[in-house]
């Protein structure tokens, strides 16, 4: 998955691939691949707009390190 | 020594002077209103009605509410959605009265609500002719609509990251937050507060402060909401402030109000996006985030769809292949009655190195037939077959 992906290069893949996976003329071997790849983008979407991405992220911040985190008034 | 009279006699002799010219009088006066001070739980105000010429003061007096006419105040504030308060202009009818130990005083026992509802709508015509004409490029009066800069930003495609700018511990900020959190969809928000006071006579300095501050880190935010809620339906001055108007109309990020209005509408909200209530605010965030999800949700039932299409599809396709290959095999043609021909176990295709004496074998289903050729000639049966 690229770096630093955002909603909008998300959505913009995701939508590229199921086009390429609707196209007739797809192979079937590039088709796991590609169906693992809009899988992952669209986990990574429901995942980032619940905030478990933040989630993880701030928890391995923590354990890397230690308890420094910013307080911020969530919306959680 | 001079002959003295008592001050109360004195008092008593303006009293009733006053009175002779006075009684049963009303009279209708335009003024601006000052010190004023409202007592609510005994429905009396105190204030200052006075007229000013330049910077000067010409005339102060003292005027009053009593209880019987304190709706008077109320009745002011709900249909001009302003506070009674300093600095405002009014007209009002008074009656005079003067008393020996209070003096001077107007009672007021009536406001004309009409005069200020006309000030007020005249003010906000020259506000908004005023921010069309002086930023042509990002404010233009379109069909009765305000199109600002502001408000054609598109929106981006999740909302997660607010700046909420409201009163602290206020109904609004409940209200927005409490929306916001308990949204079925389990949607993380973050909000972060530029809490100030939102209504009074410099709520607008204070709101643009604020939102200066909001500008001075807006890579951290997708959008800023201006919310302020609850039952107090007054108070719209600092919503019809030019300056407060234009930040909004040229802020680089989307911004929703939700100021408390059902029915009016604010020339900030005009240069904004306008969603009435705090509440409202918070459910249009969401119900756009949805939207996007809605939209990865459509994503990924045409991708399982065209899967199983493509695997059922590709599933059928070796049913067929192994139908053709089961109808081709030998065994299974040699079970119609063809049979194979050996020379020395080696299947001949081609009958040209046939000849006549050569020792063939015919291979059927179940049994060989080993034979010699005794005649070979072209076969004319072949389209019979």
């Amino acid at each position: 998955m690229p770096k630093e992906l955002t909603y909008n290069k998300a959505f913009t893949q995701l939508e590229k691939l199921v086009e390429q996976i609707e196209d007739d003329t797809i192979q079937l071997d590039t088709l796991a691949a590609k169906v693992k790849e809009a899988n992952e983008l669209i986990v990574y979407c429901e995942d980032k707009l619940r905030g478990i991405e933040k989630e993880v992220k701030s928890a391995a911040a923590k354990l890397t390190t230690g308890a420094r985190s910013k307080v911020k008034n969530k919306g959680k | 020594m001079p002959q003295a009279i008592k001050l109360s006699e004195l008092a008593y002799e303006i009293q009733e002077t006053m009175e002779a010219r006075f009684e049963g009088e009303t009279f209708w006066v335009t003024c601006e209103i000052s010190d004023v001070k409202k007592y609510i739980s005994t429905r009396r105000c105190y204030l200052k009605l006075v007229e000013r010429e330049g910077n000067n003061t010409n005339t102060e007096l003292r005027a009053v509410f009593w209880a019987n006419y304190y709706n008077e105040i109320e009745l002011f504030e709900k249909k001009t959605k302003q506070n009674f308060a300093d600095g405002i202009e009014i007209t009002c009818e008074v009656k005079v009265r003067f008393h020996p130990k209070y003096g001077l005083n107007l009672d007021v026992v009536k406001i004309d609500v009409a005069y200020t509802l006309g000030t007020i709508e005249l003010e906000r015509q020259k506000t908004l002719e005023k921010l069309v004409t002086e930023n042509p490029k990002h404010i233009k009066l379109v069909e009765g609509n305000y199109i600002t800069y502001n408000n054609k930003l598109s929106l981006p495609i999740v909302i997660q990251r607010i700046a909420l700018i409201t009163a602290p511990n206020s109904d609004g900020q409940r209200d927005f937050k409490q929306e916001l959190e308990k949204n079925k969809h389990g949607y993380a928000v973050e909000v972060t507060e530029f809490l100030t006071q939102i209504q009074g006579d410099n709520a607008h300095q204070l709101i643009l402060e604020q939102l200066q501050l909001v500008y001075s880190q807006k890579e951290n935010f997708d959008m800023v909401a201006i919310v302020r809620g609850g039952g107090s339906q007054t108070d719209f001055k600092p919503f019809e402030d030019y300056e407060l108007a234009k930040t909004v109309a040229i802020f680089p990020l989307p911004i929703y109000t939700g100021i408390g209005h059902d029915r009016n509408t604010s020339i900030v909200d005009m240069m904004a996006r306008e969603h009435k209530t705090p509440t409202k605010v918070a459910s249009k965030i969401i119900e756009h985030n949805f939207e996007f999800e809605n939209s990865i949700i459509e994503l990924k039932e045409r991708l399982n769809q065209q899967v199983d299409f493509l695997i059922d599809n590709a599933k059928e396709n070796i049913q067929d292949l192994k139908r053709l290959v089961k109808l081709a095999s030998p065994a299974n043609i040699m079970k119609k009655g063809f049979a194979i021909i050996t020379i020395k176990d080696k299947i001949i295709i081609d009958p040209k190195n046939i000849e006549p004496n050569t020792e063939i074998d015919i291979l059927l289903q179940d049994e060989i037939i080993y034979t010699t050729v005794t005649k070979k000639e072209k076969n004319a049966q072949r389209t019979n077959l």
